[in-house]
């Protein structure tokens, strides 16, 4: 398997974030890749999705600092012009509307100086300063301002061109192929495709691939685009968003359907306005009960928004885990498995770094960063048929 | 408000045919059209004193006679709502209207739905098409029964199909003809290689009277029709436009015009509507939205759908007689626009690099060309935004079509994603949406 | 003519029953201002279907000149102005 080593034959079955970064981070290592999509690339949350690389809403501890380590990667590729023009930094201003949620903000602010990173605290006038639209029901705010942003759609497309791999589409992997408890290729409807390692990087579609069962949940998202309150770039310095969105993020295991507000200035001069956590839906519609509560809230934290008109709604489906964590790491029982999946709502943020990883592992090498968190182990496996 | 038995969209001949047969049926309607009155594109009603000075057809006045009389004698059973956008239907099946003079979005549990929402104008994109002083022939002909006015200053007519001769006579009898119709096929020379189009053509007596009264009209007010000419670009002036024109044989020409009147035929405006059924509501389409078959057919087609409809509605009420053959006058409509579109027959010209593809965001054929290795609809959406602006595509995706189709592209970029309900189909204000409620 | 609404500032004559853009057109304004990728705004397709006619109403949200009936001392303005007021960068 020598020969292997040096240049290993690997399948990333998914062609969104997760699937696409390790493509680009397995080809530089001079894997030779396949990479396989049941529909097209970002077909998935990938290509639905808001696309905040943020550490400000992180659960804090190793989710958060994994999230910083994930956010200088994308600078750095920025830098690199692996990602020229798609990663732009901006501030999070997350804000409060009630005394708890101020109370959580300081917390919430003190968990992120804990980590090294920079946070300001402000005042409902220091907001008002820096967003003047800003609604009377806003009483105080913690700006993050090393945060930033990329389309996860505009990733894929970039990592997947610099990687110079051309994917299978339209090509649903149906199963894998074992032969003494080892990996061996995937089968998709008319072929079997041979391979060193397989990469499980299938997003939802991942629980049939997997071999590890009731570990995934749908988590849908719904998602409204405006017209452009801007021809010159984002109509806001920063995405707004809710306190109560931590409240969601910092819960060990955030089971509970609600909305956590978002609202996006896309670079087009449009807004991204989300999103609802709907547990256990993995259908894509979008309601019209369901959008109006998310406008109303929206309104009243940015009444400016009263000026603009819903050109689309959308909605996404996250995959999250059963504990809340991110699947990253060799299966536990099948060697020439690699599984990197359960991104949840962070998946664009963390998605290139969890790419590297996985291609790291897929060579037969340590993951470059602290991911032991995250390892399927932690989840019965049922016995596998050999 | 409360729940109707069937919600009809588009208060156009099919729509209004289609409210009427339904309420004499028994059930209650809301219909529902977008414009501030009902009359769909070919009744668009006069604001001023009096008869327009359009003289308009007397065949089209009485229809429209006898559906306003209809509508009066339904009463009750026929709600209608005005400046009432239909959005779509969202994930819980609900028939959303942007009901703008409530300023909010109602959604609707009917137990059928009639979509009436007519034709769309087909404009195939050329250098400058997009500047002030363009409209669609049919855009420019609304405006005119409206006001019974003309624009003022020079008008050219370029188009294809008869609209443009109505629009012309339409703007001699308001006083400014315009200075030539130019039809980009060549009607006579088709006729003589397809007589028997030409013969279907002539097998309609009210078309060939309203025809014959058009170019009547035209003749007398010295308005030459030039076939085989197409307009191949249009620039600004500081005052008006210079329209570049060719004729088939190569032959150019060039207009100084304050307006310009485009046409390249009719479609359905079917992009973005919900299935025939939805979570089990029948949902049928009449009229111009179904099947361009012109107006006199969209009557009996909203009388069609409305008996489909109360078919399933009242399995078990007696039919009422059907005293008219539906099939039969659909199927004459039919070949009355298959003639036209064989004799005016034209093929579309190669559209430049710097054409104006996308209005909505601004975007050109090269743009389009850029995405090379974008080989889905959804990867030409989201990495290169058409069909993404504010019409959701209903202009350029026809064009993008034929461009991808042409460079062998194997999907369909104006057939919409099947599994998800696509809403809103218009653009609607965050305020109205916000205040969303059931009805 | 039975009311007045207002362009850009100027007053435009508009007859009841009749849209927006039939009023501005009468008083011969057919650029209704700046549009994306520097195109110009103005009335098109008649039908609420090419959204290439959008103005501003009251600084509110942008609606179709075609389909909306002109009514009694309506500010209309050019729809991008007003994006760019408020923008940031
Ligand atoms: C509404 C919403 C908002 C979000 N906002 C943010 C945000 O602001 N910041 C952030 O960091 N993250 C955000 N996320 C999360 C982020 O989008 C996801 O975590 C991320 O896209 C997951 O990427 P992925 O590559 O793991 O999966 P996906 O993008 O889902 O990709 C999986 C791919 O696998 C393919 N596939 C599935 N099964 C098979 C099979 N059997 N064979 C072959 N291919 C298969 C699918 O077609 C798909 O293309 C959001 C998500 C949603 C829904
Ligand atoms: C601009 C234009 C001009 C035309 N002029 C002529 C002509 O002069 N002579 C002729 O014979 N034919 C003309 N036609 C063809 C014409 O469409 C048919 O002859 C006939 O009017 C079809 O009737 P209909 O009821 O199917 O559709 P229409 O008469 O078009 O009626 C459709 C109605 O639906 C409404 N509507 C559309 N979308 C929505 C929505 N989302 N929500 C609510 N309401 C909506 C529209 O406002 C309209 O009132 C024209 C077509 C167009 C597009
Ligand atoms: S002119 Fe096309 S939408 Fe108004």
């Amino acid at each position: 398997m020598s020969a292997a080593q040096n240049s290993p034959r690997v399948v990333v079955i998914g062609a969104g974030i997760v699937g696409a970064a390790t493509a680009y981070y397995l080809t530089r290592a001079g894997a030779q890749v396949t990479v396989i999509d049941a529909l097209t690339p970002a077909a998935g949350a990938s290509g639905a999705s808001d696309g905040a690389v943020s550490v400000a809403t992180k659960r804090p501890g190793p989710m958060m600092r994994l999230a910083r380590e994930a956010r200088s990667l994308y600078g750095a590729l920025e830098r690199d012009g692996v990602l020229s023009g798609l990663f732009h930094r901006r501030s999070t201003y997350l804000f409060a509307r009630t005394a708890e949620e101020v109370a959580l903000l300081e917390s919430h602010g003190a968990d992120l100086a804990n980590e090294g990173e920079r946070v300001i605290a402000l005042t409902r006038n220091d907001l008002l300063a820096r967003i003047p639209g800003f609604g009377a029901a806003i009483l105080a705010g913690l700006e993050v301002p090393d945060d930033g942003h990329a389309l996860g759609y505009q990733v894929v497309n970039r990592l997947l061109a610099q990687a110079g791999v051309v994917v299978r589409r339209h090509c649903p992997v149906r199963g894998l192929s074992i032969a003494q408890r080892r990996v061996v290729g995937v089968e998709t409807d008319d072929q079997q495709i041979a391979a060193d390692v397989v990469v499980v990087a299938a997003g939802l579609g991942s629980s049939p691939l997997m071999g590890i069962d009731d570990v995934l949940v749908p988590r849908k998202g719904q998602l409204i685009v405006t017209d452009r309150a801007s021809t010159k770039g984002a109509a806001l310095p920063g995405p707004l968003m809710s306190a109560r969105y931590l409240v969601a993020k910092r819960a060990a295991t955030p089971g509970q359907s609600g909305v956590s507000l978002v609202i996006d200035p896309l670079r087009t001069g449009q807004f991204l306005i989300g999103s609802s956590r709907e547990e256990g839906c993995a259908d894509r519609q979008t309601d019209a009960r369901t959008v109006a509560a998310i406008l109303r809230d929206a309104l009243e934290v940015y009444p400016a928004l009263a000026r603009q008109r819903v050109i689309r709604t959308f909605a996404g489906v996250r995959t999250a885990t059963r504990d809340g964590l991110p699947i990253v790491g060799h299966h536990p029982q099948l060697a020439g498995l690699v599984i990197a999946t359960g991104f949840e709502g962070d998946g664009i943020c963390l998605g290139p770094l969890m790419g590297a990883a996985a291609a790291r592992l897929a060579c037969g090498l340590e993951a470059q960063i602290d991911i032991d968190f995250l390892t399927p182990k932690r989840f019965p496996t049922p016995a596998m048929a050999t | 408000m409360s729940e109707p038995d069937v919600l009809v969209v588009g208060g156009g001949p099919a729509g209004v045919a289609a409210a009427i047969e339904l309420a004499q049926l028994g059930l209650t309607v809301t219909l529902a059209e977008q414009g501030s009155r009902l009359g769909g594109a070919i009744h668009r009603q006069y604001v001023g004193q009096g008869e327009s000075p359009l003289a308009i057809p007397g065949r089209h006045r009485r229809h429209w006679q006898g559906l306003a009389l209809g509508l009066a004698n339904a009463g009750e059973r026929i709600r209608v709502m005005v400046e009432a956008v239909f959005l779509g239907v969202d994930g819980d099946s609900r028939f959303l209207l942007d009901d703008r003079r409530a300023g909010k979005v109602i959604g609707l549990s009917p137990k059928a739905v009639v979509l009436a929402v007519g034709a769309i104008e087909r404009i195939v994109p050329r250098p400058g098409w997009e500047l002030p002083g363009v409209t669609t022939a049919g855009g420019m002909q609304l405006q005119l029964k409206e006001t019974g006015e003309a624009p003022t200053g020079a008008i050219l007519i370029a188009g294809n199909g008869p609209l443009p001769l109505a629009l012309g006579a339409q703007l001699a009898a308001a006083g400014n003809p315009p200075l030539a119709i130019l039809e980009r096929g060549e009607p006579w020379r088709a006729a003589l290689r397809h007589p028997a189009a030409a013969v279907a053509g002539l097998r309609s007596p009210a078309h060939v009277a309203e025809a014959a009264g058009y170019a009547l009209r035209l003749a007398r007010a010295g308005v030459p029709y030039r076939s085989g000419w197409s307009v191949t670009a249009i620039e600004a002036l500081r005052q008006g436009l210079l329209v570049s024109c060719q004729h088939v044989s190569g032959r150019t020409m060039q207009h100084r015009v304050a307006h310009l009147a485009l046409h390249d035929g009719l479609a359905t405006n079917s992009s973005g509507l919900p299935a025939p059924v939805v979570d089990g509501v029948a949902i049928v389409r009449a009229g111009d939205c179904r099947e361009v078959l012109g107006a006199d057919a969209a009557i009996s087609d909203g009388l069609r759908a409305a008996r489909t409809i109360a078919r399933q509605l009242c399995p078990a009420a007696p039919q009422r007689e059907l005293a008219r053959d539906f099939e039969r006058e659909l199927a004459a409509a039919r070949r009355m626009q298959r003639s036209i579109q064989t004799l005016c027959r034209a093929a579309d010209w190669p559209i430049a690099p710097d054409t104006v593809v996308c209005r909505c965001e601004g975007l050109r054929r090269s743009d389009l060309d850029s995405l090379q290795g974008a080989s889905s609809a959804r990867e030409i959406r989201l990495l290169g935004r058409f069909g993404m602006g504010a019409c959701q595509g209903r202009s350029c995706l026809a064009s993008v079509k034929a461009i991808t189709a042409e460079a062998g592209a194997s999907f369909d970029i104006t057939v919409a994603d099947p599994v998800v309900q696509r809403w809103p189909l218009r653009p609607v204000s965050v305020v109205a949406l916000a205040a969303f409620s059931d009805v | 003519m039975s009311g007045t609404l207002y362009w850009m500032g100027d007053a435009v004559a508009f007859r009841a029953g009749e849209t927006v853009a039939a009023a501005l057109r009468r008083s011969g304004i057919d650029d209704f201002g700046p549009a994306l990728g520097e195109l110009r705004a103005r009335y098109f397709c008649g039908i609420g279907s090419c959204q290439a006619c959008l103005v501003s109403l009251n600084g509110d949200s942008l609606i179709e000149a075609c389909l909306t009936p002109a009514r009694e001392g309506m500010r209309l303005s050019a729809a991008l102005p007003l994006a760019e007021e408020h923008g940031h960068e």
